[in-house]
C-alpha cells in the first residue's frame, strides 16, 4: 500500500510543523484515510475566531485521485455547500486538476485561503455568492453571525 | 583513420572509448570523419561535424558493422530533430533554451557535460542560438566547449544544416476525453505522429489517409512537412494545416466538410476556409464528428492534442542539470542539494537512494518506478503524462537515437576541454554505470550491448571511473587500466545515473528507466534507457522511419540487451556480431519491443514488466 506511507508521511509532517491555523489528526487512529481537521478563520475575515471542523478524505488511489474536503461546521460560504455534507469545492481538487504532487498541506492551506478570499465565481452557492459580490456588507455581516453561532 | 581504429577499440571496452574521447581533444574531428563514412562524404573530413551527420541521420547507414554508426544515424534524425524544433519552436522558446544554456555555464562540470551533449546531439539548435543572439552562444564554446568540438559543429551546421536553425517542432497525440461522459466514445486510436519543420514556410497538411500517399511516415527522425493522414472518412481529403509563422504555430480549416474544432471551438463553415489560429502546447484539436455515432473505427472523429513549445524542456536547464547531478551521485551521499529533484513526488520519499528503480520522463522529472509504473501503465499507455509539469511523453517512441548523440557528444566534449570530457564521457558511462557491476570488467562489454539503447553503457565500471576520474581531472589524463580495476565498483555506482540523465536531460524528450538490483553493495544490473523515449518504448522498430535496417538491427540489439535480472534472454534477431558478443548472457535481457519481436519472451505479470503491458489490460 504506496499509498499509506505516504499519507503516513505527510501526516507527520503536517503534525509536527502544521502551517498555520491548522491542526490534524485522524478520525480513527485505526484509518489512515479519514482526517478530522481544525480550522481556525483567517484574520480578517468574518470566519476569525471560528474553529471549524473539516473533514477530509483520502480516496485509496491517493495520491493519484485528490482527496475530498467537506466542513463538518456549519459555514457561511459561496464556495461551501450550505447543507449537512458541508462539501468544499477547490479547483484543485478537481479531478483533471489535480496532481499527484500536490499534498495535503496544500491542500489545507488552499482551502483556509478559500475563507479569507472566496471564489465566487467559483461558487456552489449561488446566492451566498451574488451577496458576496453584490452586498458584501451583509455577506459578512450573516458570516460572523453563523461564525458566532457554530464555530465558536 | 587513426580514429576508426579508435572506434573499434570501444566496441569491446567502452572504457577505451571514453579515454578516446578524451584524446578525442586532439584527433576530435579527423576521427569523427573517419567513422563515419557517409559523414566523411557530407563534409569535408577536416570539417565533419558529427552533428551534420546526425541532423542526416536519414541517410542511410551501413552500419550493420558498426552498431555504434547505426545508432548515431538513427538517433541522430530524432534527437535532432527534436532539438531543432525544440528550438525553433518559437522565439520565446529559444530565448528560453539559449539562457538555459548558458546558465549550465556557472556549474563547470554539469555545463559542460551539458553543452557537449547539447553540442553533438543538438547542434541545429545551437546554430540557431548563435545566429539569433550571438551573444549568448558565443560564451558558450568560450568556456566550456574546446574550441575544436565547437568550431567544428559550427560549421557543420551552417553547411549541411542551415534549415534546422529554423525548426520548428510539433507533435500530435491522440486525446481521450476522459472526463467526457461515459457514453462518448473513444476518438480514432493513433499513433502519436512528430514533425519538425524543414523550413518555416512548410506547411503541415493533414486529410484523410490516402493509399495513394503510400505508407505514412509518422514520426520522420529528420526535418519533414509529410503531410499526416488519418483513416476515418469524417476527415476531409483536404482537412485542415498547420503553420508555423513568427515563432507560433497556428492551425486553420482549409475547407472541410465536417469541421475542425480548436478546444472545442469550430473554425469555419463546412467546406469554407477559416482564417489562421494560433496553438499553444496542450490544445485539442478535433477533425470531423462521430457519424452515425461513431460505431464505426472508420467514422470516429479524430481528436488531438497539441504539443508544441516545448523546446525549452528539451534543452539543459537549470532543473535538468539538477536532476543529471542528482542520478550522477546515486550513492555517492548526498553531496549537493538538489532542489526539487529529490522527492519522489508519488511518495514524498526520497530518490537519491540506490539501488532503487527509478523512472525519468523526458522533463527531467524523476519517480520510483514502482511509484511511477501506474501512469505508465494506463490505458493511454503509449502516452505518459507527466503527473509534476503534464508534459506529454511517447513511450513508445524510438528511443532517441541521442544516446548515440550523447556518446558523439562525449566522445568530442572530451576531445575539446577537459571539462567537457569529464562530462560527456560520464554521460556514456553513466547508462553503462547502471550496471555497475564490481565484475564490470568482464561484463561491461556485455553491459554495453544491453544498454544498446544508451551506448553510455558501453562504458562499464572501468569507463565509468575513468570518467569521473577524468572529470575530476579535467584533461587529465588517459584512462589507467589500473585505476579502472581499482575503482569500478565505485564509479559504477555513482557515475550509472549519471550518464542516463544526461543523455535524457540533454535530449529532452527522452525519459530513463534506471533498473538497480544491488546486491552486496553492487548494482548488478541497471537497465537505463535515456534518450527521446522511454526506455519502455515497446516499438522502436515500428518507429524508427529513418533508420535503416541496421539501424533497427542495433535496435534490437539494444532493446534485447536491456537486461533485465530474471528475465529470459532475448536473442538479437540480427546484431552485429561484435554487439552479441558484447551482450550478456548471464543477465538475460529483455527485449522492451516484444510485442515487434516474436521472439523475444515476454513476462506480463512480474514486478519486472518493464514493456510497458503490465498494467494493461
Amino acid at each position: 500500500m504506496g499509498s499509506q506511507k505516504r499519507i503516513a508521511k505527510e501526516l507527520t509532517e503536517l503534525t509536527e510543523s502544521p502551517p498555520a491555523g491548522i491542526m490534524v489528526e485522524l478520525a480513527d487512529e485505526a484509518n489512515l484515510y479519514e482526517w478530522k481537521v481544525h480550522m481556525e478563520g483567517p484574520e480578517k475575515s468574518p470566519f476569525h475566531n471560528g474553529k471549524f471542523l473539516v473533514k477530509l478524505s483520502l480516496p485509496t488511489e491517493y495520491p493519484f485521485k485528490p482527496p475530498t474536503v467537506s466542513f463538518a461546521t456549519k459555514i457561511y460560504h459561496p464556495n461551501v455547500t450550505n447543507d449537512d455534507k458541508g462539501s468544499m469545492c477547490l479547483g484543485m481538487l478537481r479531478a483533471d486538476e489535480w496532481k499527484p504532487s500536490s499534498k495535503i498541506s496544500a491542500v489545507l492551506q488552499f482551502a483556509r485561503q478559500l475563507l479569507a478570499e472566496p471564489m465566487p465565481d467559483d461558487a456552489v452557492e449561488g446566492r451566498i455568492a451574488e451577496q458576496y459580490k453584490n452586498d458584501r456588507a451583509r455577506y459578512e455581516e450573516v458570516a460572523r453571525e453563523w461564525t458566532r453561532k457554530h464555530a465558536c | 583513420m587513426s580514429v576508426t581504429a579508435f572506434t573499434c577499440l570501444p566496441d569491446p571496452r567502452p572504457s577505451r572509448l571514453r579515454r578516446i574521447g578524451q584524446l578525442r581533444n586532439y584527433t576530435q574531428n579527423r576521427s569523427l570523419s573517419s567513422r563515419v563514412p557517409w559523414r566523411s562524404s557530407t563534409s569535408g573530413p577536416n570539417s565533419p561535424n558529427p552533428v551534420e551527420n546526425l541532423n542526416e541521420s536519414s541517410t542511410p547507414c551501413p552500419d550493420t558493422d558498426h552498431p555504434a554508426l547505426s545508432r548515431y544515424t538513427s538517433a541522430p534524425s530524432e534527437s535532432s530533430g527534436f532539438g531543432d524544433l525544440t528550438s525553433r519552436v518559437s522565439s520565446a522558446d529559444s530565448a528560453l533554451s539559449i539562457p538555459s544554456i548558458e546558465a549550465p555555464q556557472t556549474t563547470a562540470h554539469a555545463m559542460a557535460r551539458l553543452r557537449s551533449a547539447s553540442a553533438a546531439q543538438q547542434p541545429p539548435p545551437r546554430t540557431q542560438d548563435r545566429q539569433n543572439s550571438e551573444s549568448s552562444v558565443s560564451p558558450e564554446p568560450n568556456s566550456l566547449q574546446t574550441d575544436g568540438i565547437v568550431p567544428t559543429s559550427t560549421p557543420d551546421d551552417s553547411i549541411t544544416s542551415p534549415k534546422p536553425d529554423k525548426k520548428a517542432i510539433i507533435r500530435f497525440f491522440p486525446y481521450q476525453d476522459s472526463h467526457a461522459s461515459t457514453t462518448a466514445r473513444p476518438s480514432l486510436p493513433f499513433v502519436p505522429i512528430s514533425r519538425t519543420l524543414p523550413s518555416e514556410s512548410c506547411v503541415i497538411r493533414v486529410g484523410r489517409y490516402s493509399e495513394r500517399d503510400g505508407i505514412p511516415i509518422p514520426n520522420p527522425a529528420e526535418p519533414s512537412d509529410a503531410p499526416v493522414g488519418f483513416k476515418s472518412k469524417v476527415v476531409s481529403r483536404k482537412h485542415c494545416e498547420f503553420l508555423y509563422v513568427n515563432g507560433q504555430w497556428h492551425i486553420k480549416d482549409v475547407g472541410s466538410s465536417s469541421g475542425t474544432f480548436l478546444n472545442h471551438m469550430r473554425l469555419s463553415q463546412p467546406n469554407m476556409v477559416s482564417r489562421l489560429y494560433s496553438i499553444k502546447d496542450g490544445d485539442i484539436v478535433q477533425l470531423g464528428i462521430d457519424f452515425r455515432g461513431g460505431e464505426e473505427m472508420i467514422f470516429r472523429c479524430v481528436r488531438i492534442r497539441i504539443e508544441c513549445n516545448r523546446s525549452w524542456q528539451q534543452q539543459p536547464n537549470e532543473f535538468n542539470k539538477n536532476t543529471e547531478s542528482l542520478i550522477k551521485n546515486l550513492g555517492k551521499g548526498e553531496t549537493a542539494d538538489y532542489s526539487g529533484c529529490r522527492e519522489c513526488s508519488i511518495c514524498l520519499g526520497s530518490v537519491l537512494r540506490p539501488y532503487q528503480c527509478l523512472f525519468m520522463a523526458a522533463c527531467a522529472h524523476v519517480w520510483h518506478y514502482k511509484c511511477i509504473s501506474r501512469l505508465l501503465h494506463s490505458p493511454d499507455y503509449p502516452m505518459f503524462q507527466c503527473p509534476n509539469c503534464r508534459a506529454f511523453t511517447d513511450l513508445s517512441a524510438e528511443v532517441d537515437d541521442s544516446n548515440d548523440l550523447e556518446e558523439r557528444r562525449e566522445k568530442e566534449p572530451v576531445a575539446s576541454a577537459a571539462p567537457a570530457e569529464s562530462a560527456p564521457q560520464e554521460a556514456p558511462q553513466n547508462g553503462p554505470v547502471e550496471q555497475i557491476q564490481p565484475e564490470a570488467a568482464t561484463e561491461t562489454p556485455n553491459i554495453e550491448s544491453t544498454n544498446g539503447v544508451d551506448q553510455l553503457h558501453d562504458q562499464l565500471g572501468d569507463v565509468t571511473e575513468e570518467e569521473s576520474l577524468a572529470g575530476d581531472i579535467a584533461e587529465a589524463s588517459l584512462p589507467n587500466g589500473t585505476e579502472q580495476a581499482s575503482l569500478p565498483q565505485h564509479t559504477g555506482q555513482t557515475n550509472l545515473p549519471t550518464g542516463a540523465e544526461e543523455s535524457s536531460l540533454s535530449n529532452g524528450t527522452g525519459s530513463l528507466l534506471i533498473h538497480n538490483d544491488g546486491l552486496g553493495g553492487f548494482i548488478e544490473e541497471d537497465s537505463l534507457a535515456s534518450g527521446l523515449e522511454h526506455l519502455l518504448i515497446q516499438d522502436y522498430l515500428r518507429t524508427d522511419d529513418t533508420s535503416s535496417a541496421p539501424s533497427s538491427n542495433t535496435d534490437l540489439a539494444r532493446s534485447a540487451t536491456i537486461s533485465i535480472p530474471g528475465w529470459q534472454p532475448s536473442q538479437p534477431l540480427s546484431i552485429p556480431p561484435g554487439r552479441q558478443a558484447q551482450l550478456r548472457s548471464d543477465t538475460p535481457g529483455r527485449s522492451e519491443t516484444s510485442d515487434d519481436n516474436p521472439l523475444t519472451p515476454r513476462n506480463d505479470s512480474g514486478p519486472l514488466a518493464f514493456d510497458g503491458r503490465a498494467g494493461m489490460p
